[in-house]
């Protein structure tokens, strides 16, 4: 089949600059099924946060995940959210994992809004996360394995999510590029069609510049 | 349409939620504020099945918001309720903002002649 009308009607279409389709279910489902696994750690740390359960499992640090998850911290940041922090990244988690789920195979073409929010989530919040975690060492003085194993989850995430990210933020770029008309860009992140928005796609996908 | 679907569960849950979250306190205010909810996220959940009506639920972004607000003006520490208020009020935000046909690309992009 001829590029052209590969590019213009197929969903499953690799994109030149990763040799792959960043949308494609075989990259997504690998993040939604990861995404979920963090969700379902962090809904046990939020249970025991509510005092569902008596106890926080930890095989490394022993008590010191408790004193995480019942520090002065954690407190303040119920305070201010009125739930627990970890139902709050559960919560996070589980948007990684809707948001992976949401759209079709070229949603970086045709729903740029669902990609750079689902990078939202997973990106610059995954980092925070991570930092935050790590940090949970200085702060606090204690280390909680679950938390660890979330933060290196999140970064796990935020490296297989950036390239769907990457291709919609360019696919905006190239719009921008051919038109410099704000209107259009808007118009392309809504997932609303335009010449400059198929030729930038198809630029994409075949790799010209 | 899954969206849809989690949408309608979610305000079956928000209705009989009363039941599980029992308080001494405002019952019948409870009953009246998470029934109402819970009836305009099936309305409009169920109107967004109807093509002219198909991005009903949006609205549901706005019921949401509410469920979330007051739950976090709720005084520490929150009660049960307000804590389910928020979480469902965060659940439905997620969901709401996926388009019902999420997974077919958007129609204005079906019916556009691309160049060749």
């Amino acid at each position: 089949m001829p590029a052209n009308a590969r590019s213009s009607r197929s969903l499953d279409v690799p994109v030149a600059r990763f040799g792959y389709n960043p949308s494609a279910w075989r990259q997504r489902i690998p993040i939604c099924i990861l995404a979920m696994v963090a969700f379902f750690i962090a809904v046990y740390m939020a249970l025991y946060q509510w005092r569902f359960i008596p106890d926080a499992w930890d095989p490394v640090f022993g008590d010191q995940t408790r004193a995480v998850l019942d520090s002065d911290v954690s407190h303040r940041m119920q305070r201010w959210f009125r739930i627990p922090d970890a139902a709050l990244g559960a919560f996070a988690y589980l948007g990684d994992a809707v948001l992976g789920l949401a759209g079709s195979t070229r949603r970086w073409q045709y729903r740029p809004w669902m990609v750079i929010l689902f990078g939202i989530d997973v990106i610059p919040l995954g980092i925070v996360s991570a930092v935050l975690v790590v940090l949970q060492g200085t702060v606090v003085g204690s280390w909680c394995f679950l938390c660890l194993v979330t933060a290196v989850i999140s970064l796990i995430l935020v490296y297989w999510a950036y390239d769907e990210v990457w291709v919609s933020l360019e696919l905006l770029w190239r719009v921008w590029q051919k038109t410099h008309s704000v209107a259009t860009v808007w118009r392309t992140f809504w997932g609303r069609p335009s010449r400059a928005a198929a030729e930038a796609a198809r630029e994409l996908i075949e790799g010209t510049a | 349409m899954w969206a849809r679907v989690v949408e309608i569960m979610l305000a079956c849950w928000l209705a009989v939620s009363p039941l599980v979250f029992r308080q001494a306190e405002a019952t019948a205010t409870l009953w009246a504020i998470d029934l109402a909810a819970a009836a305009l996220i099936a309305v409009f959940a169920l109107a967004s099945f109807w093509p002219p009506t198909r991005h009903a639920h949006l609205a549901i972004i706005a019921v949401s918001g509410a469920l979330i607000a007051a739950g976090m003006m709720s005084p520490y520490p929150p009660s049960p309720t307000d804590q389910n208020h928020i979480l469902v009020g965060l659940l439905l935000l997620l969901i709401a903002v996926v388009p019902s046909d999420a997974s077919r690309p958007p129609a204005s992009w079906e019916s556009f002649d691309e160049p060749s």
